[in-house]
């Protein structure tokens, strides 16, 4: 029977056993059980090599566009021109003139060069966009602020709401009761308007109120605002897992030691969710990454001239009838992007945890 | 039961209010332009601009302005007629919000209903195929192209859908997005749905396709499904029975609130796409102009959804599954 | 009768029966015959616009409304329905001729036409003129700022009760009597502005969109707001020499914000008409799909760069000269509108009698870079490039920045903000807003409008100001002044402005860069299409081929 992608019959365990000769299997920690676990999903661990691969690629934005594109992310090179296969190509060409003898304008479509694959010495490989500048260079520091952001508020919001949930977990009482009401607050809030009211808000005169100072361009504003709205998708499980913990013998035997409540909550408590906090965090990366996407295609999220793939995609639109490739090439990052964490996600989730799924609660 | 009720109500009660505060408080704090002069136009007289704040209570503290919106909030839906400045009107074009969400809910409905019923449908199929010949080539077909839907954005879904079919052919299969009126013309109103239906679906059938397969997959360890078997029942009537109807409780609560949300204007990429002048494109509209009538209204209905649809889900979990008992 | 005065009447004669054919097939049902070259009546008109901002005649101030209001909402004055320059000329609209003026300039008479009737069938009254006025103050319009000169209306601004004395209407006579508080020479223009097309007395200061009843060629029927409109005939108007009747029996508007979408539906046939900004990278392969217009001056308009004179650098002239200098206005048209636009360095559009070209900073970015060092400003101070999120403005605003970088500053950021609160935020006197974009679209067709509301020092507001370079200058504020009561624009006082104009530009508190010509796009099956200079496409006398 055929390996399935992300799926492990019930006896691995077993399977492993028989591969180890020297080690009992006894005594192993569950995290390498995982890891062994892990190690043998082929299809996952390419995954995260896409992933990693794009998240490099990404960060070495700066070094392509002075190495490679000699170009920024916002120049615009308009009245310029580029050499492709030898022949001299206007970068932004054609457009409509008047002409002064006649008194009538003279009308031409506006032409853009179009992906160079290399045959341009590395300039405008995937060609220009429609104010003149380098879409490859775009698209690698938009995908760095797109992953900037993802990344940022999902540890943000798996910092907040770990806490949120540890708390109310272990105290119970009306602390568990205020921050059940809080996270069915921001599940019943239309999350996506409030990001969009708050980042145009904000984008007026930024932030500066205690002692904050955040500028109107800042990423800072997409991150803090994507970063709530999956808080209770952590919490809750969490949250869950906590309570359910907090019955079993060692939190006895720790409350009886005196251990104080902080060291119960970071000592004990926590390793026993770090499975599932590690494989909500990946998700949440996902999710957030679209969620950017979202955003900075309706204009709310990171904002022009600075690059993003959802902005990228929704300037591209416009000239969609004649440089379709302005507008897919941003979206199949995304796609890529996203899809390479959700499958490393569902691998990780397998191997830590391959009998109890873990559900998505509500 | 009773007290569940009135429980829920109270519920509700709190978290509109909260949600509304919320909004408010966002827009009245964070420095977004003063509404009186953007009101003015582009010659204004100090006195216009004076009238306007005093017509429309911006020189009011913010407690009172609170209060007064929620007033007119309150009017606009109770029947009668009121004068302009009391009901809800928006900032930047003056009509009245609560009319504009009226004139919104035909092609969100038409939207929502219509991709609720062909996610849920197709996420159970496609839940309940892949949970059945778990392993095999069509279970691996059908996730990954569930992954696949899943990590797509939907904006752009839309905009590859639109191009190849209704915009680059010479000629389109499907409409170039717009909305037409269902009494107006079934088919057409049917034609111009089709693609956006499609795109709004995708995502979730993936999610709960996924969520689907995974519940059921437990529960077909369960001890009681072993003992079915055991027992003798026939494999399908142990899926269909047993099997199905306990896994398909948290499809119910994610679907009651995934509903809930779109239909209060959370279809906001699929409606601006293509061009269905619902209420998550006005919602999107007024956000982008900073307007807070609108914002507010807008988020009142869509909590309102999401709140009572929550309810609505809780109340047929305790149907579905005897163990639970409404609390 | 001698051989020439015999052909001037039998040109008459000709010229007679040509009308009268005309008005007939004008007034005839579909497919009827007419003299002209094979064309039919359009029956219903399927146009596409973008977007709307009222369809209320007090309220209504894009050019897109005006588009539809003017052939809805007549004024006592108005314009004529014709191409060229004769269509800036003022003739009598509600009014039977122009008014009689009195010799101080503060007095206009006027009398009404006879039996005039609103689309409901109802007289129109000459005090229906006076509430209109009242009206825009009740309703707070945008409009108000334009008449305040009428005595008594600063008063009724503020109190919003009582009357306004400098408006006296009699209704037997049907004569209206207008009190200035000092001469205009604009007085005519202004009072052709929608905002004081008579309404019912009566009429609430709500907003009405598309309730009030019409007085022009055509009443609104329909409106669903951001969806569409639907104008059709008014069948109580009466045409005049000046206001005829329309081609078109129904005229049904699209509103529809993507220019692709829009210029498809022509394209495809299920439009006839629309004003949408077709992408610079198609325009040729649309335009040979049907028929394109292209018309510089409704509305007429300058694009232009504001340089805050009273917030550093941009207090030193040779900063602002240089930036004149630095921009390369021939490139910023195909940047940003892909050539439809025409550089200018004026302040007005060239629409104007009064307009002289001037060509005070041909590009030079090293002139730029020498004055730049000149001036001895510090080059690494910060610089905020401000736009509107609008994608010409987001692609001025870049290049901008990328100009003020090569000319030697170090540190420029831009901050672009939300459409609706772009212009409040830059005419807010905290902001200390350094520069920016801005464009001017006019009002009406008179010099005042642009340099008293953007130029001039005693009208600067500390907030929801135009004067975005805060420009002050006495010597020329006495000269605006000066000209300001000239009733007619006659060629001294006309040179009297282009002087001033010249004047304004050697301070350079502006860089204006672009006089932008809108595509008017039909579909091919489109005939008889004219283009008013004020109003754009004049659809009441489109016909079909």
């Amino acid at each position: 029977m055929a390996e399935p992608a992300t799926e492990f019959p019930l006896d691995s365990a077993a399977v492993l056993a028989a591969e180890e000769h020297e080690v009992p299997i006894a005594g192993r920690s569950p995290w390498y059980l995982a890891w062994r676990r892990l190690r043998r999903n082929y299809v996952a661990l390419f995954s995260l090599g896409v992933f990693l691969l794009i998240v490099i690629a990404c960060a070495l934005a700066p070094v392509y566009a002075d190495y490679v594109a000699h170009s920024g992310p916002n120049d615009q090179h308009t009245g310029e021109q580029v050499r492709v296969n030898g022949h001299l190509r206007p970068i932004v060409g054609g457009g409509s003139y008047f002409d002064e003898k006649t008194g009538k304008f003279v009308i031409r479509d506006l032409v853009v060069v179009g992906p160079t694959w290399w045959h341009a010495g590395g300039r405008y490989v995937l060609g220009s966009d429609i104010l003149g500048r380098d879409v490859a260079v775009r698209l690698l520091y938009g995908g760095l602020n797109s992953l900037k952001i993802g990344i940022g508020s999902a540890l943000i919001c798996t910092v907040l709401a770990v806490t949120l949930a540890l708390l109310a977990g272990y105290y119970g009482g009306w602390a568990d009761w205020i921050i059940t009401r809080f996270f069915d607050l921001i599940w019943a809030f239309p999350v996506l308007l409030l990001a969009i009211a708050l980042a145009s808000a904000l984008a007026v005169n930024g932030f500066h109120h205690f002692g904050i100072n955040i500028e109107p361009g800042s990423l800072w504003i997409p991150t803090l605002v994507i970063s709530y709205v999956l808080i209770p998708y952590i919490g809750r499980p969490v949250r869950g897992q906590v309570l359910s913990l907090r019955e079993k013998e060692f939190m006895e035997a720790a409350i009886g030691q005196g251990a104080r409540p902080l060291r119960i909550m970071f000592s004990d408590l926590l390793p026993n969710v770090a499975s599932t906090i590690l494989v909500f965090f990946t998700l949440i990366i996902a999710t957030n990454i679209l969620t950017e996407a979202g955003l900075s295609f309706l204009g709310a999220g990171v904002r022009p001239p600075n690059p993003s793939w959802g902005n990228l995609i929704s300037s591209g639109q416009d000239q969609i009838h004649t440089a379709p490739w302005l507008a897919f090439i941003p979206g199949i990052a995304i796609v890529l992007t996203v899809l390479s964490l959700n499958i490393f996600g569902d691998g990780l989730r397998d191997a830590l945890d391959p009998r109890a799924k873990v559900r998505m609660e509500h | 039961m009773t007290a569940f009720v009135i429980r829920r109500l109270i519920g509700m009660v709190a978290v509109l209010f909260m949600v509304s505060l919320l909004v408010f408080v966002v827009f009245i704090l964070v420095p977004g332009g003063d509404p009186a002069e953007r009101m003015a136009g582009k010659n204004p007289l100090p006195a216009n601009i004076a009238n306007i704040r005093k017509k429309w209570g911006f020189d009011q503290p913010f407690y009172v302005q609170y209060a007064r919106m929620m007033q007119k909030a309150l009017n606009g839906i109770l029947p009668g007629r009121h004068g302009e400045y009391d009901i809800l009107t928006s900032f930047q074009n003056r009509q009245d919000v609560v009319k504009e969400i009226q004139r919104g809910l035909p092609a969100t409905f038409s939207l929502c209903i219509g991709a609720g019923i062909i996610w849920l449908f197709f996420g159970i199929v496609v839940g309940v195929i892949s949970a059945v010949t778990a392993g095999r080539w069509s279970d691996r077909l059908i996730t990954t192209f569930a992954l696949i839907g899943i990590s797509m954005p939907v904006f752009f879904l839309g905009i590859v859908l639109r191009y190849f079919l209704a915009e680059k052919p010479a000629h389109p299969i499907f409409p170039d997005g717009g909305y037409v009126p269902l009494t107006k013309d079934p088919t057409q109103w049917a034609f111009h749905l089709v693609l956006p239906w499609f795109c709004l679906s995708v995502l979730f059938i993936g999610f709960y396709g996924r969520v689907l397969r995974s519940n059921m997959l437990d529960v077909m360890n369960e001890e009681y499904v072993r003992t079915a078997r055991a027992k003798g029942l026939s494999s399908q009537r142990v899926l269909l029975r047993h099997v199905l109807r306990n896994s398909l409780i948290p499809i119910v609560s994610l679907f009651g609130l995934d509903f809930a949300a779109v239909l209060g204007g959370g279809a906001i990429l699929t409606e601006t796409v293509f061009d269905l002048k619902g209420v998550g494109w006005y919602a999107a509209q007024s956000v982008g102009d900073l307007d807070l009538p609108p914002i507010m209204g807008v988020t009142l209905y869509g909590s309102f959804f999401i709140v009572v649809f929550s309810a609505l889900v809780d109340f047929l979990y305790a149907f579905l599954d005897p163990r639970i008992r409404p609390t | 009768m001698t051989g020439k005065r015999r052909w001037t009447w039998l040109l008459g004669v000709l010229a007679m029966a040509a009308g009268f054919s005309m008005m007939i097939a004008a007034y005839g049902a579909a497919g009827t015959k007419t003299k002209t070259t094979s064309t039919k009546p359009v029956g219903t008109l399927r146009a596409v616009l973008d977007t709307i901002d009222y369809l209320d005649p007090q309220q209504a101030y894009t050019a897109q409304s005006f588009w539809a209001m003017w052939d809805v909402y007549t004024t006592l004055v108005t314009y004529r329905h014709v191409d060229g320059p004769n269509g800036f000329k003022i003739v009598p609209g509600l009014a039977a001729s122009l008014p009689t003026v009195s010799a101080n300039g503060r007095v206009y008479k006027f009398k009404l036409r006879k039996g005039l009737r609103y689309s409901n069938g109802k007289p129109v009254k000459a005090s229906d003129f006076k509430y209109a006025i009242k009206r825009e103050f009740l309703s707070t319009g945008q409009g108000v700022g334009f008449y305040t000169g009428i005595v008594g209306a600063k008063k009724f601004s503020k109190s919003l009760k009582g009357d306004i004395p400098g408006i006296k209407a009699n209704n037997p006579k049907r004569t209206i009597t207008i009190r200035l508080v000092s001469p205009r020479g604009d007085f005519l223009t202004i009072l052709a502005l929608g905002f004081a097309a008579p309404v019912p007395t009566g009429t609430p200061p709500a907003i009405q969109n598309g309730n009030i009843p019409s007085t022009g060629p055509y009443r609104i029927s329909n409106y669903d707001p951001n969806r569409s409109f639907t104008m059709v005939r008014n069948k109580y108007f009466k045409p005049t020499k000046f206001v005829p009747r329309g081609g078109p029996n129904r005229v049904e508007v699209s509103l529809i914000g993507d220019a692709n979408s829009a210029v498809q539906k022509v394209i495809d046939g299920q439009a006839d008409y629309t004003n949408a900004a077709i992408p610079p990278d198609r325009i040729a392969s649309v335009k040979s799909k049907g028929t394109l217009f292209l018309h510089p001056t409704a509305p007429a308009n300058t694009y232009y760069i504001w340089m805050n004179t009273t917030v550093a650098p941009f207090t030193n002239v040779k900063v602002r000269q240089a930036v004149n200098y630095a921009l390369d206005r021939k490139e910023m048209q195909r940047i940003v509108w892909g050539g439809l636009g025409r550089a200018t360095q004026n302040v007005l559009p060239s629409t104007y009698p009064s307009y002289r070209k001037l060509n005070l900073y041909p590009h030079s970015m090293s002139k730029a870079r020498q004055l730049l060092n000149q001036s001895g400003v510090n080059k690494s101070q910060k610089i905020t490039v401000w736009a509107r999120a609008v994608s010409d403005s987001e692609a001025v605003a870049t290049y901008y920045q990328g100009v003020l970088k090569s000319m030697g500053f170090t540190n420029v950021v831009l901050n672009i903000l939300p459409r609706t609160t772009y212009y409040t935020t830059i005419g807010n006197v905290n902001t200390k807003a350094q520069t920016g974009w801005a464009r001017w679209l006019e009002d009406y067709p008179h010099p005042l409008d642009w340099f008293e509301v953007l130029l001039y020092g005693p009208r600067i507001t500390a907030q929801d100001g135009n004067n975005y370079a805060y420009f002050d200058n006495k010597k020329i504020n006495k000269e605006i002044e000066a000209v300001r009561k000239a009733p007619v624009l006659t060629p001294a006082v006309n040179a009297k402005w282009a002087k001033i104009e010249k004047q304004i530009m050697q301070q350079a508190p502006w860089a204006p860069w672009s006089n932008r010509v809108w595509p008017e796009f039909f579909s091919k099956k489109m005939s008889c299409i004219h283009v008013q200079p004020l109003f754009g496409v004049d659809w009441l006398r489109l016909c079909k081929k």
